[in-house]
């Protein structure tokens, strides 16, 4: 029988009736949860992916206040800009889009963001606390991964072999970091695409996570029977029959790879779709950390 | 390291010799202190209560500060001390210019929240990286200070002519102050790390298979002589952090033993690390690196 199929738009919208009822709550207490964003310059890319944060979080009823700042804006004026809305009580959560352009430095960007509010998760301190297992924000794709995986019936992985292909700091290393969770404990092998007969450390495992970003590259010979696949794949694929002259597809082979798993991300529709609904999970959980202690 | 054999060719040493490389660590070190224009780097070791176990740990890293010139001072707290009082006392070692390092020695008392303590030691002199901001750097791959053990378990595989570049690291135990940052430290895309990386802890099944597959296995659990020679692959690297106290069969005195069945996995392996005189001295010989390194970023400032 072929795998169940994770569905990441439904999960997502059950998420987001459920963040809608806790804005409710939080309400009735005079809070609203606030989303800040800050994007730099003229990247239709990111000005797109920022319109759809704030459509999303008005949808769940958050607040949000996106500002958008010039190509030319200086570092100095970006930190101060931070610093407000870190000292600013009506903001619960922070985010600044990336990529910035290059006479920025990243790092120090997201330094000054307040870890209360680095709903992105990408602050130094958060990546370190989520790393010892103590409680913060992780980055949306791991967080939606991990939120799905719980949702579908596998959030208790003990016993069982992750093996992620992907080292970098937006997924594979903190997914592993939650992976390792003494509450999630799975046994993680962490590998690159690029890593030697990769083939041999994919069929060993129960939970396959890929994040390669080359079409089909995880094939049907490459996973065991019973494998929880997820795919983080974003590829463009160039189609004369689609009406863009393009169509989606992920890192792997969907069909023939359900053929043989237990369940399976698509693409799209999958871990896609769970990204913008955790920033906004983070927000109102930040929201209502802030009124649990004031 | 390579050692003559008996016809006057060289094979690879089977004994990796944690001392020598220790020394070899502390002669570089004292080279960098030349350099500092007189400057004494200067580590503050904060102690609660007599834990006699740490004893031999805490002399080694008086010894060490010794040998290469750095400036050392042990405080101890009483076992009973308040949160407050640990983070004042924390807090003044941070403005203390004496002090380019402070540890603080774990496990803290029961009573304390060591999370809270760790997250008090100013990242600038957190040389033994224990501070949730040295922790995401570290595997964020941004410049920061490693915990010790694990920067040493790279050191001496590194210097040992094994590095971890491209093999299959196998690691034993998921433990804040190792298993963890050992793994941050080897999946970076860093020259002498850039390894396939797997994780073990008590929740995984099958442990013998997949330290069987391991090139490089690394023991930090805790349990005397767990790691069998059944579960190490004929050519393996073994490198073993456990530190247990036994009771010897032959005298009935206590001795110390690793967490890998030393002498047949020694049979198999192609390197491995005895304890004592393994990862132990490399693990102290780090803790220097890092203070001389904190003085030298302030003196760079
Ligand atoms: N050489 C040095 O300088 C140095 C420095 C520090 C520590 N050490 C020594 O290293 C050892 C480990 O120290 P630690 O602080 O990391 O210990 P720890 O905090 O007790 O952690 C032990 C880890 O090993 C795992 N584990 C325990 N039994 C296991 C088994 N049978 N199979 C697989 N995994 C198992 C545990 O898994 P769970 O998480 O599932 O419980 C845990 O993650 C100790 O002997 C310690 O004395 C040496």
């Amino acid at each position: 029988m072929p795998g169940v199929i994770l569905d990441g738009r439904q999960l997502s919208r059950d998420i987001r009736q459920e963040l809608r009822e806790r804005v409710t709550v939080l309400a009735a207490g005079a809070v609203v949860p606030k989303l800040a964003g800050i994007i730099v310059g003229d990247d239709a890319g990111s000005a797109s992916y920022v319109r759809l944060k704030e459509k999303a979080a008005a949808e769940v009823g958050l607040l949000s206040e996106m500002c958008h700042l010039p190509q030319d804006y200086t570092q100095r004026d970006l930190l101060t800009r931070i610093s407000e809305l870190n000292r600013r009580a009506d903001v619960h959560g922070i985010f600044v889009q990336l990529p910035l352009p290059p006479q920025f430095n990243e790092s120090a960007v997201l330094t000054t963001i307040s870890p209360a509010k680095d709903v992105d998760g990408f602050h130094p301190e958060s990546v370190g606390r989520s790393w010892l297992g103590q409680e913060s924000f992780v980055p949306a794709t791991p967080a939606g991964i991990m939120e799905m995986l719980r949702r579908s019936g596998y959030g208790d992985l003990r016993h069982r072999h992750a093996v992620i292909v992907n080292v970098d700091n937006l997924v594979g290393k903190p997914l592993a970091a939650l992976l390792c969770h003494e509450s999630v404990s799975a046994n993680i092998t962490l590998c690159h695409p690029d890593t030697p007969c990769l083939a041999d450390w994919t069929r060993q495992a129960d939970l396959l996570v890929v994040a390669a970003n080359r079409p089909r590259f995880i094939t049907a010979d490459m996973v065991k029977e019973g494998v929880i696949a997820v795919d983080f794949g974003t590829n463009y694929v160039e189609d004369t029959s689609a009406k863009q002259g393009y169509h989606l597809e992920g890192d792997i082979d969907f069909e023939p790879v359900r053929e043989k798993a237990e369940a399976i991300t698509p693409v799209p529709g999958g871990v896609g779709p769970m990204t913008v609904t955790m920033l906004l999970a983070h927000t109102v959980e930040a929201a209502e950390r802030l009124a649990a202690v004031s | 390291m390579l050692v003559t054999t008996w016809n006057g060719g060289t094979m690879p040493a089977k004994i990796i010799d944690g001392r020598s490389i220790a020394a070899a660590i502390r002669e570089e070190l004292k080279g960098r202190m030349a350099a500092l224009d007189g400057a004494v780097p200067g580590l503050a070791v904060l102690v609660m209560g007599d834990d006699p176990s740490a004893q031999s740990y805490l002399r080694g890293i008086t010894r060490g500060c010794e040998a290469v010139g750095i400036y050392t001072e042990t405080m101890r707290l009483p076992q009973d001390t308040t949160q407050k009082l640990l983070e004042d006392a924390i807090s003044r070692l941070n403005s203390d210019t004496r002090f380019h390092g402070i540890i603080l020695q774990l496990p803290l008392p029961e009573h304390l929240n060591s999370l809270r303590a760790q997250s008090a030691v100013s990242p600038d002199k957190d040389v033994d990286g224990t501070n949730p901001v040295s922790c995401g750097k570290l595997l964020l791959g941004e410049e920061t200070f490693f915990p010790s053990t694990a920067y040493g378990v790279k050191e001496l595989l590194v210097r040992s002519g094994h590095s971890p570049e491209g093999r299959h690291v196998v690691i034993c135990g998921r433990s804040n102050i190792v298993g963890k940052p050992l793994a941050g430290i080897l999946v970076q895309k860093r020259p002498g790390a850039n390894a396939t990386v797997t994780i073990c802890h008590t929740g995984t099944r099958n442990l013998p298979e997949i330290t069987r597959s391991a090139d490089i296995l690394v023991a930090a659990i805790g349990r005397p002589r767990a790691i069998t020679a059944d579960m190490v692959r004929e050519g393996a690297v073994v490198v073993d952090v456990g530190v247990n106290q036994v009771e010897d069969a032959a005298t009935g005195k206590p001795r110390l033993v690793g967490d890998v069945d030393f002498d047949a996995v020694a049979e198999k392996a192609v390197a491995v690390t005895p304890v004592p005189g393994g990862t132990g001295p490399v693990t102290t010989a780090m803790l220097l690196t890092n203070t001389v390194a904190a003085a030298e970023k302030l003196l760079a400032r």
